[in-house]
């Protein structure tokens, strides 16, 4: 394994890890919910997902969504407002794309 | 609710990841095929599975590598996307109460992913099992093992084993912005939608005007700004 793909695993791994287990241990009860602290905490996951989901599709947008983005982005809509499953979703969203692709022959 | 119900097993753990497993291996299957044709080998992209086991921050870190992005920016980013993690560890452990017993949480916390997290708060909740860690190994270790194993196999299948398979090709292709959107809505409240705005618009800006690495900082940071600045006196509901 290359020493610079190491390095970026092992970082990753180590802070993900410690995002995931410190705070089983922690007693955040003290922090203020409207505190800026909290506030960041509640901003950073849902400012990082949708940055995420701009980046991964503005490769596939060529001046318009194509009917696949379309579909396979409804896809994931529905499937998540009926079962509110995320891996249920992304699997419909993925299916509903290569569904569509099949349709036109892209 | 669960006081009443004995310690579920780590065999309960291990049935209850089952339909998480079933999502992963599909997902993570892909992600093996990406990374090899990204030029990993396969022994690098079970690595990255084995050491990170977060999907979004892989698919994520592949984009990075083969942009040629620093490691300390691409570290830097994705710690970034991770850090909503910390937020389970207490909504878990408020779920089952203080005097729960979390000896081992150092290890099996390592597989508290969105989707191990949302299946152990919604079975504590629907009062089907009663927290133990036997069963938060269970859990955690069948979705791992889903997610190790279809890299594995995606990555020895190779980036030319879908060549054959358009529309499986396509459709794969699709995983990582559906896994971001469903993650989205899976996080989404209206006191968010200020930060996911920011976010979107300047992702959008500053990659067409600058670059796509570029791009995605710009969105986390600014979304994150926006969050600190505009959500005072409202509590997050996502």
């Amino acid at each position: 394994m290359r020493a610079e793909l190491l390095t970026l695993a092992l970082i990753l791994g180590a802070f993900t890890w410690a995002f995931r287990f410190f705070p089983t241990r922690a007693d955040l009860s003290a922090m203020k919910p409207d505190g800026m602290l909290s506030r960041f905490l509640a901003a950073t996951g849902p400012a990082a997902i949708a940055t995420l989901f701009v980046a991964s599709v503005l490769p596939m947008v060529q001046g318009a969504v194509s009917l696949p983005m379309g579909v396979g982005t409804v896809a994931v809509i529905a499937v998540y407002a009926v079962s509110r499953s995320v891996v249920g979703a992304t699997l419909a969203g993925s299916a509903g794309y290569g569904a569509a692709f099949a349709m036109i022959g892209a | 609710m669960s006081l009443h119900v004995p310690k579920s097993s780590f065999a309960t753990g291990l049935v209850t990841a089952l339909p998480i497993a079933m999502g992963y291996f599909p997902i993570a299957f892909s992600f093996g095929v990406a990374a090899t044709r990204a030029g990993l080998t396969e022994v690098e992209a079970v690595g990255l599975s084995l050491i990170i086991y977060a999907g979004a921050a892989q698919f994520l870190a592949l984009a990075l590598i083969t942009s040629g992005a620093p490691v300390l920016v691409a570290a830097f980013t994705l710690v970034a996307m991770n850090i909503r993690h910390v937020l389970y560890g207490p909504a878990l452990m408020k779920r089952v109460g203080a005097g729960a017993r979390r000896r081992y949480a150092w290890a099996w916390a390592f597989g508290l992913t969105d989707e191990v997290f949302g299946a152990a708060l919604g079975a504590l909740a629907r009062g089907k099992v009663a927290f133990s860690e036997p069963f938060m190994f269970g859990l955690g270790l069948g979705a791992y093992a889903a997610w190790v194993s279809g890299t594995a196999l995606g990555a020895f299948a190779g980036g030319a084993a879908l060549e054959g398979w358009p529309v499986v090709d396509a459709a794969l292709g699709f995983m990582l912005p559906a896994l971001f959107l469903a993650l989205l809505l899976s996080i989404l409240s209206r006191a968010q939608l200020p930060a996911i705005a920011v976010a979107v618009l300047a992702t959008v800006g500053v990659t067409l005007l600058w670059s796509g690495t570029a791009g995605i900082l710009a969105g986390m940071v600014a979304g994150a700004v926006a969050g600190v600045l505009r959500f005072g006196g409202k509590r997050d509901a996502g």
